[in-house]
Parts: C-alpha cells; structure tokens; sequence
C-alpha cells in the first residue's frame, strides 16, 4: 500500500513536472527564433521577413496549437524522443548525454566523497562530544560549509591554478590531447574534475556532518547503545556495529534531497570552471528559450532527483528493522 | 582482515589521484604547428561548421568559413578579392554576373570542384531558404546556368548592389555529390556534412565542451595553411588561459579589452586593435507617447553624455558612435557631417520645456503636461546593465526619472517585437555593410518611414558607387535628425596572441564577410605574401617573440576513439561496487 | 509576566553557547551595517567616480568598473542581502507553520497537503530559480516571491511532523476531551511547542535564502540596481582581468567573505538553538 501511493506520487510529480515546464517557457516573453534570427545585443541582425519566420515556425511544430504541441511532446516522451534541441541543432536526448555523464561524474564522485568524510567525521565528533576533536570539527566544518560554492571555487582558481599553477582553471579534459592509453585519458579526466569536485564536497559536506552528528548523539543516548557498553564491547565497535548504523537512517533521505538538489545545482560550479554539464545546458536553453531542450533538461534533472528518492526509501527500508518485514 | 580492505580502496584512491596530478601534465611535445584560439565570451560552442549546422552567429560562420569557401573573399583592406572564382563580369543592367572559376580546386574528399556545384548550391539554398539561417538575400537570385565547367552565370531578379560582398563573398559553395541527396539540411550533420573546399579539415567537434579542431587542408588551392592544426576552445577566463599557455590567441573588446593591457608590454606576446563594427543604441518606441515626439528624442540625445559613458563605463576602449550607425572606419559609406548632440542640459531642458514638460512641483523630476511624473523604464540586457545605471544618472539631472529593469536576452527581443517599452538600450555588429541601415531600430519594428524604406531600396539597386553612397549618406542623415534609434557607443576591439605561434592576425576592413568584425579572417591562416600585415600595424612587443614564456606541452593529436576515458572511470567504480558487494555477502 | 522571565531563561541559556554568541556577534555587526548604512558608508554606492582605482585614502577598497567606491557597495549590501533574508524567512514561516499546523491537526487536509509538498521538494530548486526568474523579470520583490514559493514546504513538513508527535501528548488529548476547540487547542498547546523549531527552521532558511540570491546574482538573473554582494561579485567575476590581477583582494574578497560571514554566523546561531531545543545534543561541555 505504502509503495502504491509512493510510486502513484512519483507519477503525479512527473506528471506535474512536464506539463509546468511545457507551458512556463511558451508562457515567457520571446520564442526560440528570437536566437535564430540574431537577438539583441549579440551579433549582427538578420532580419527575417515573414514568410521566412512562418516556414521555421512550420519547420519545428511550434505554429500548431498549444494543446497539439503538447500532445505530441508527451507522445514523444513515451515514445523515448525527446525532440530537437533549437539552439543546439541536434537531438535533445544526445546533448542530454553528453552534458550528463560530466554531471553525473561531478556530483557521483563529490557525493561519494562528501557522504563519507561527513559521515565518518560526524560520528567521531559525535563519539567525543565535547572534546577537543569534536569542538574543532564542529568549528571547522561550520566555517568552511559557509562559503558559498562559486566564491570558493573562484577562491581556488586564484590559489591552485592562478598562483601555484597546479592544477587547470577550466575544462573537462585537456582539449583534444591524444592520450596514449585509457589510464591517461582517466586520469586527465580526473585532474580536470579535482577543483570542481572540491568545491562541492565543501559546500556540502557542513549539513551531512552536522546531521551525522546530532543524529549519533540522539542514538547514544539510547538504551541499546548503554546495554552494549555495560556488557564491556569494544567502544569502536559499538560505534560502528550499533551506533552509526542506526544514525545513518535520516542520512539517506538526506542524502538523496540533496543528491537531486545538486544535480540542478551544479550550475553554479559548471560556470566558474567552465565545466559540461546540465546546469550549463539548462540555463542556456532558457536564454535561447529552447523549448525542447529545456523541457528534456527538466525532465531528466527530475527524474534523477525521483530516482535518488526512490533509491533513499529502498535503503531506508532495507536500514530500518521495523520497516524490513512488513 | 577488514581493516585491510579499507587500506586497499584507500591506497587505490591515492595511486588515481596521484596518476591523475602527474598524468595530466604528461603530455607529449611534436613538431606540429598548433593554434590554439578562445572567443572573448565564455562558451565556446558555435553549432556543427556545416553550411547549415552553424549558429547564426558571426563566429559561428567564421568557424564555418575554415572549411567551406565563397566565390569571393575579402582581404585585409576589405578589397573584394577571387577566390573561387578567378575573374568576373557584371551585364550593364547589374542583373547577370558572370563568374570564371578557379581550375584544379578540389574537395575534401578527392572530387573535383565545378561549376555544377555552384549552380547546384544556389538552387539548394534557394529551396532550403529557411535551413541556411545566415542572411536572406537570396530572393534576388533568379536562377544560375553553366556555361562550361569552369564558368557560371547568376542571373539575378533585380540589380543587387552588393551582391559580389553580401552574396558571392557569402554564400558557401557545398559539394553537389554530397547534399544531392539531403533532404534536410540542418539534420545532416557528420563527416560528410563538412567536406568542402576549405582551408581547414574539421577534425573533432565536441559540443558539450565547446571544442572544434582542424587540420590543414594540405592541397589547398590558396597554398598550404601556415598551421597544421588549428583549435577552438571554451575557456572560463580568456586573458587568464592566456597566461597560462592554455591558449595562443583571444580577443577583447569593449570594457573587456582593459584585459589587453596586462599583455601590452609583456614579451611573448603581441596585441593588434581593431574597430568592432558594433554599436551600442537606445531604441526608442516611436508609437508611444512621449517617446514618439521626436523632439522629446532629441532631448534625451543632449541629455545622454556619450563621452561620460566611453570613459567610464568602456574605459575608453571605445569612440562616440556615429548617429546614422554606420562605423566610422569605413570610409566609403560613413557620412560624416551629421549632427552629434553633444551633451547639454540646458538645451535638453529647454526643448523639453517647450513640449510643455516642466518641474512644477520642485522635486528634481519633472511633470508631464498632463500631470503626472516624467518616469518610465529602460529596459535592457544584463551586459548593458551598467550603461544603463550611467543614463539614468545622467537623465535624472535633466529631471526625468529612469527606471531601469533588466532582461533576459529573449525577453528583449519579444518585448521589442511587441512594442512595449519606451526605451530599450541594445547593441548588434554588422555596422560595416550599409544592408544594417534597412531596420534602423532593429529588433524594434516600431518606427516606420515609408519615404525611409523606398529611399533604401533605391540604394540597395543603384549600381553606380558614387549615386548609390548619396543616398546612404542621405539614410544616415535620416536617422540621425529623426532619431528612431540614439546611438552610443562603437567599442573597439584587440586581439592578444603568441607571435611564437602564429604573428599574422589582421582584422579584416569592413568586417569579414557580410561584416564579421573578428580577426578570424582565413587569410590569417594561409598567410599570402601580399595579405599580410602592414609593419607599422605590428607592436613593439612584438619584436621579441616568445622569449620568456614557458611552452606550453602540445598535445600529441593521435586520433582516439571518443573518449573511453569515461567509461574506465564508471568502469572501475563500478568494478568497485561489485567487489564490495561480493566482499559484503561473503562476510555475512 | 512570564513571557519576559521565558525570555529571560531562554536568553540565559542561550549565552551559555560560545558559537552562539559568536554567531550573535557577528549577525549583530552586518545588522547594524545595514541599519545604519547612510552614516557608516562614506559615499552613495550610486555615486561615480574614476572606475578602477586601486585602495587609497578617498577609497578604502577602491571603485568598481564604473567608478562606485566598493567599501560603500559592501555596507549598501548588508541591507539588501539581510532584507531579503530575513523577509523570506520569517514569511516563508508565516506560511508554512500555518500550513504545518493544520496539516499536522487535520488529517485529510494534511495529507493532500503533503502530497503538493512532496512535488515541491521533487522539483528540482536552482533551476526552477533559472526558469522562473528569466520568466518574471528580476527586482528584489520578484525574487522574495520566488525564495517565499520555495521556502514554505520544508517548513511545513519539519512543522507538521512535530504537532503529529505533539498531538498524541496527554495534554492536547485531555484538552481535547473536555471539548476545547480545536483553534484554541492549536494556538494554546501546540504552537508554544513548536515554536522553537521554528527559530532554527528560520535561522536556516535565512541563511539559504542568502545564498540563494547571491547565486542568482552571480549568474547574471538577480537585480543589478540593487546593490547586493553578490551582484557585486557577479561584476567582479564577468571583469576580464580579475584573476590575472590583483583586483580580485578588493573587489571580490570582501564580498565574498561578507556573504560567508553571515551564514556562518547564521550557522552558529542556527546550531546553538538547536541545542537548546535538543538538548541530548548538548555536550558535556557548551561550546
């Protein structure tokens, strides 16, 4: 019952989702030929008489009514189409890739890395509350969680790239470098996604650790926790087997709000290094109002963002006992 | 024993970051020459450089341009030149051109160029008008015949002025055997969609990262490029990947081009101005009232310092603009005897006064005749955000009362389309070509003149150069006594790049093309004798190429399946993930 | 009466925590910036002079691209980013405690309610900001509407879940029995309770709201004729030489620390109510 009315809300939500972001952009002043016929303040003017206007309107569907566009948009969707991109020129399903595997690699590799710092170091300040380690963690972390992203990450560009040089300011890759094998390739990959990757692990590691934190102290002081240290375990071992376990449980939904947040959020990170991906792309496709773009980006900034909820309420059923047997 | 595995994914950890610092900077040095360019603005992607695959854009067709080449071209002095056409003849009524074509040009892929395909492009964009997006001129093409291979005759409808610059040094010629069969232009992207005449081979295009590469066409029929390769790449701070050696060429202009003074007298570095033939303009809504009083324009004109705003909002990287929009640079079409409205109050006021518009209350603002506060909106995009904040600065001491509201690009344009605004500040290139003069206020369509139209008209069919400039002169003066639109400013523009690299940027006179301002002219890269730059143009920087920078390692350009890269780092996690799953049953 | 002693308690209880009083310190410092801007400032962040000068005497951290003197533009700030801040919170919270309340009271209202919340939360934030703000033109009044639409459904839920807990209390059933209404059920016995989690939930949504309007300004969709910092580094990063110069110490810098000031000291006061509301959070020892 519980999962119907779950995966029914999932349907709604999507459902909302594409329909707001059919009608909000058509909604908005402009159309996608303003680019197409040189808009202001860009370049040079071509002036488009009307017959010339009509026959690009024809050519992209966009001279039919509202409600056939619309039901077609969904029959492409259904259809696995996503349509074609206006500003970009190709299918919007292949941009979507593209932007997304750089997306995906940014926010994976911070996630994975800003889960476990914050996790581990918040049940250490938490096993030691009011110590010493956890006094400076708590300082510490707070400090550096309150700088906001894109400040950091033009901070870092001035520090490692601009003044130690070591590390490059922009890009994904070294443009076109012919890379001698697939450990090269990976590893460039890599030394590019360093200083994004930074970035987002300090901005966010501040609220995991914070949660990880309160959460242990709210499980210590559980009768379980005081029965085990009665019976003379190991204190690392409670930590870990009884503890943290149980602490983790509000992480993962936490965990996964804010996986779907960055996906969206990234764009701030993607500016200041000049980095692929979907953010970019998005905020592009609404300057160009590149309808067909920009429906397919929300569409799938969403549908990760309901993936991540689905995986956190799998994991939350698989963490918590009372729920597993249901 | 679990200690121990935690130890291993850590270490392995380690060892990729570690590779990754080393192997990045590992690249190889060759021997080919490789150039490597940057726009000014971020964003580097400028559509697939098919005929038909480009943005609309001028570094879109630029980009473009490398590849596929006109029947003319321009050279540095904006004197049209042949290109792939040797000579040509114009019929004494301006209606038939005749074109003799360059013998033993060859496409990218072996065939040999005819007049064929010539007459087959014209008929293909002819009847794929709305795919080919760069400049609508084409009605006044009638049809095209083939005389023998190697020559061809444009009949046109009517005598087209500029047709050897607007439309033979524009329109790129596509190979017959290859779009023959494309039904849809702008669909057909791929290897094949780029094989033209070019100088340059498209050799990767990568969208999401906004890279573009080429490599020299070594039959081209202009000689063999200077550079073997030649790369266009999306930066997040052009002057800062400068420095860094990330890229061998940018240009700035406008208030950015205070970046070029960082380079001047730096060695290892060469810098060359040039006009951009862009104009920064107030449009204002000639069916709105007050703003349809043309005295009421003539009163924000004196209002508006134009000398303030060159110095401190584009730190006089710039000059007053011309009040009938055409560049002053190019001298064959710039009227310059047209009334400027030099900054003054007094006289804003006073005409102002006479429409009856007068401060009765005292407050600094005045009143309309009618009553009420002399106030409404400037609209304009972010980047101009800043000359907007100076005008309404500058209009409040006249005592009307600015409001300014800021846009998106797109809301710009529809606001414009609809008319409904008073004043919108906005800027666009092209203002080298007399053809920009046809919609004054453009993307505005609020000020119609008929006499206006007719007089462009007239002058866009007037063959003979010295009647047909008149009436230019005579468009421009229109514009500048009526004031549909107030002109600003005209920025200037620099490139900065690496003589070590590469030393013979030019801008080209006029724009390349129909007007493209950037010192991307293909002649920069095939480096004729008679194209290159005049020496007093070459600063004295210059003089001692590349002594001090540190080369930058070039990349070694093997050909690689497109990027595996990626899939090793999924592979490997994902091979990760499996193992600590299995690890993680075995334990239970 | 028993408000103030309340007050009192709470306050001392309150200054028991280092980082709280930190946090207080330093809220308090922008405060009074922004308060007291026109006397603090030495000139109108309006008024130009010569762009670009470099810190000296007559400009403390210089002029920006248009000759605006920086130091100024920073003060101005404070009252931008802080209005905005403390606007959206507190009526965000208006709403969602609202919301939170009946919804955790009533249980159909409640659930359909939820149902609209969790498709907020599923929308994904930033870019909604894009689209809706390249939609409805930016000035300071468009994006409080936008950070308000945003901020009301995690409050309502973090609202909500407490009075379902509080409603099962002995208190609020014997209430009930004797037939109180339920108006007077809920103002009398569960918005006293809920209220503390209120002040953290603010304090929070203050500080993303601060981060939200910068991030939109950075990217070019706030209001540039408010002076707010992040405007300020939305023109500090778009300046070509910023990063191969020295410009970014005085025009970037303080801007960017202004901003991250404030939400650390957000975060601090944020934190310590929290362990004032959560008190197994509370250490051996108060920091």
């Amino acid at each position: 019952m519980h999962r119907i009315t779950k995966i029914t809300g999932y349907v709604a939500i999507i459902l909302v989702v594409l329909s707001f972001n059919f009608f909000l952009p058509r909604l908005m002043p402009g159309d996608p030929l303003s680019f197409l016929t040189g808009a202001p303040g860009m370049d040079m003017p071509i002036v488009l008489d009307e017959e010339t206007r009509a026959k690009l309107l024809t050519y992209y569907g966009l001279d039919k009514p509202l409600s056939q566009q619309f039901y077609d948009y969904m029959l492409g969707i259904l259809h696995g189409d996503l349509g074609w991109s206006i500003y970009h020129n190709a299918p919007v399903s292949d941009i979507l890739i593209g932007a997304l595997k750089w997306t995906l690699l940014l926010v994976g590799t911070s996630t994975a890395l800003y889960m476990v710092l914050g996790i581990l170091l918040g049940a250490i300040s938490a096993w030691n509350r009011g110590g010493k380690s956890d006094v400076g963690l708590l300082v510490s972390l707070l400090s550096i969680g309150s700088f906001p992203p894109f400040f950091l990450g033009m901070l870092f560009i001035i520090l490692f790239s601009v003044k130690l040089n070591l590390f490059p300011a922009f890009g994904a890759q070294t443009p076109f470098m012919g890379y001698s094998s697939l450990l090269e390739e990976a590893s460039d990959i890599l030394y590019h996604l360093f200083l994004p990757a930074t970035t987002l692990v300090i901005s966010h590691i501040g609220g995991v650790y914070l949660l990880m934190r309160n959460s242990m102290l709210n499980v210590i002081g559980e009768d379980y926790i005081l029965t085990a240290r009665a019976k003379g375990m190991a204190e690392w071992y409670i930590m870990r087997k009884h503890a943290m376990k149980n602490a983790l449980l509000p992480i993962t939904t936490m965990i996964a709000l804010r996986t779907g947040f960055m996906i969206g959020g990234t764009i701030l990170v993607e500016t200041v290094f000049a980095y692929p991906g979907v953010g970019r792309l998005l905020f592009d496709a609404v300057t160009y109002r590149d309808y067909p773009l920009l429906q397919g980006a929300f569409l799938i900034i969403t549908l990760v963002i309901i993936a991540a909820n689905f995986v956190a309420d799998m994991v939350y059923v698989q963490l918590d006992p009372r729920l597993r047997h249901d | 024993m679990k200690k121990g595995k935690n130890v291993d994914v850590l270490t392995l950890v380690i060892l990729i970051l570690v590779c990754s610092v080393f192997g990045g900077i590992a690249a190889v040095a060759a021997d080919e020459k490789v150039v490597k360019f940057a726009g000014d603005l971020p964003g580097g992607d400028w559509g697939y450089p098919s005929p038909f695959g480009f943005y609309p854009r001028g570094p879109g067709y630029i980009r473009m341009s490398f590849g596929f080449d006109t029947l003319t071209w321009k050279d540095q002095n904006g004197t049209v030149i042949p290109w792939l056409a040797d000579s040509w003849e114009m019929s004494d009524d301006g209606k038939t051109w005749t074109f003799h074509l360059h013998e033993g040009v060859k496409w990218h892929d072996g065939e040999p160029f005819t007049a064929k395909d010539v007459q087959f492009t014209f008929d293909y964009i002819k009847k794929h008008k709305t795919s080919f997006k760069w400049f609508q001129t084409l009605g006044y093409i009638d049809h095209v015949d083939i005389v023998d291979d190697h020559t061809v005759v444009i009949h046109l409808t009517e005598p087209f002025a500029p047709f050897l610059v607007d439309i033979a040094g524009n329109v790129p010629i596509i190979p017959e055997h290859i779009w023959k069969d494309v039904s849809d232009p702008v669909k057909f992207v791929g290897d094949k969609a780029v094989i033209g005449t070019g100088p340059f081979k498209l050799l990767k295009y990568n969208k999401e990262q906004g890279y573009y590469e080429w490599e020299a066409n070594e039959e081209y029929f202009k000689g063999k490029p200077l550079v073997d390769k030649l790369i266009s790449l999306s930066v997040n701070d052009p002057a800062l990947a400068l420095t860094t050696g990330d890229i061998d060429e940018t240009s700035f202009w406008g208030r950015r081009a205070k970046a070029v003074s960082a380079f001047e007298n730096k060695s290892g570095f060469g810098t060359r101005w040039g006009p951009s033939y862009w104009v920064l303009k107030v449009i204002f809504n000639c069916e709105r009232y007050p703003t349809n009083l043309t005295a009421f324009r003539k009163a924000i004109a004196y209002g508006i310092n134009r000398t303030e705003l060159v110095e401190l909002v584009v730190h006089g990287y710039g000059i007053p603009a011309n009040t009938g929009l055409i560049h002053p640079d190019v001298t064959e079409w710039y009227n310059p005897d047209l009334p400027d409205y030099e900054h003054n109050v007094t006289k804003a006021i006073e005409i102002l006064n006479a429409l009856n518009f007068t401060d009765t209350d005292g407050d600094g603002i005045m009143e309309y005749p009618e009553g009420g506060d002399l106030e409404f909106n400037l609209i304009t995009l972010d980047k101009f955000s800043r000359e907007a904040e100076l005008i309404k600065s500058q209009l409040a001491a006249v005592g009307i009362k600015i409001n300014v509201k800021v846009m998106d690009m797109s809301t710009v344009d529809g606001i414009l389309k609809e008319g409904n605004f008073f004043m919108v500040i906005s800027g666009h290139g092209g203002i080298a070509n007399p053809n920009i003069l046809e919609k004054p206020d453009w993307p505005g369509g609020t000020c119609k003149n008929e006499t206006y139209t007719a007089l462009f008209k007239e002058q866009r069919e007037t063959m003979d150069y010295k009647a047909r400039k008149e009436l230019v002169f005579k468009l421009q003066e229109s514009i500048a006594e009526n004031l549909p639109v107030y002109t600003l400013y005209h920025p200037k523009m620099c490139c900065v790049y690496r003589p070590e690299k590469l030393d013979t940027w030019f801008f080209t006179k006029g724009g390349v093309g129909i007007g493209i301002p950037i010192e991307m002219n293909k002649l920069v890269f095939i480096g004729e004798e008679e194209v290159r730059p005049a020496p007093s143009l070459a600063p004295a920087a210059s003089a001692s190429p590349g002594t001090t920078s540190a080369p930058t390692p070039i990349p070694t350009p093997t050909p690689e399946p497109e990027q595996p890269g990626f899939d090793v780092i999924f592979a490997i996690t994902g091979l990760l993930a499996v193992a600590y799953l299995v690890l993680r049953r075995k334990n239970r | 009466m028993t408000e103030i002693k309340d007050l009192n308690r709470f306050w001392n209880a309150y200054k028991e925590s280092r980082l709280g009083l930190i946090g207080l310190a330093i809220l308090l410092f922008f405060v009074t910036l922004a308060v007291f801007a026109p006397y603090i400032a030495p000139y109108d962040p309006h008024e130009m002079f010569k762009p670009m000068e470099h810190p000296g005497s007559d400009h403390l951290l210089g002029t920006n691209d248009i000759g605006q003197d920086i130091l100024s533009e920073l003060i101005y700030g404070a009252r931008v980013s802080l209005f905005i801040a403390f606007f959206v919170s507190v009526v965000s919270g208006i709403i969602g405690t609202a919301f939170g309340l009946l919804s955790g009271y009533f249980e159909m209202f409640g659930f359909f309610l939820m149902r609209i919340v969790d498709a907020f939360l599923a929308i994904p934030r930033l870019p909604l900001i894009i689209v809706i703000a390249a939609f409805m033109r930016p000035s300071i009044w468009n994006l409080i509407f936008i950070f308000i639409i945003l901020g009301w459904p995690i409050t309502t839920r973090i609202i909500r879940s407490e009075v379902l807990s509080l409603r099962t209390r002995n208190y609020v059933e014997a209430a009930r029995m004797v037939g109180a209404p339920d108006t007077y059920i809920l103002m009398k016995h569960i918005l006293p309770n809920v209220f503390p989690l209120l002040v953290v939930r603010l304090i929070i949504e203050a500080s993303h709201v601060i981060i939200a309007e910068s991030s939109l300004s950075f990217l070019g969709l706030g209001d540039p004729t408010a002076k707010s910092w992040g405007m300020i580094l939305h023109y500090a990063f778009v300046y070509p030489t910023i990063f191969i110069s020295d410009l970014w110490m005085w025009w970037m810098l303080p801007a960017g620390l202004c901003i991250t000031f404030t939400i650390l000291s957000l975060t601090f006061i944020g934190y310590a109510l929290e362990e004032l509301v959560n008190p197994r959070l509370r250490g051996m020892t108060r920091i």
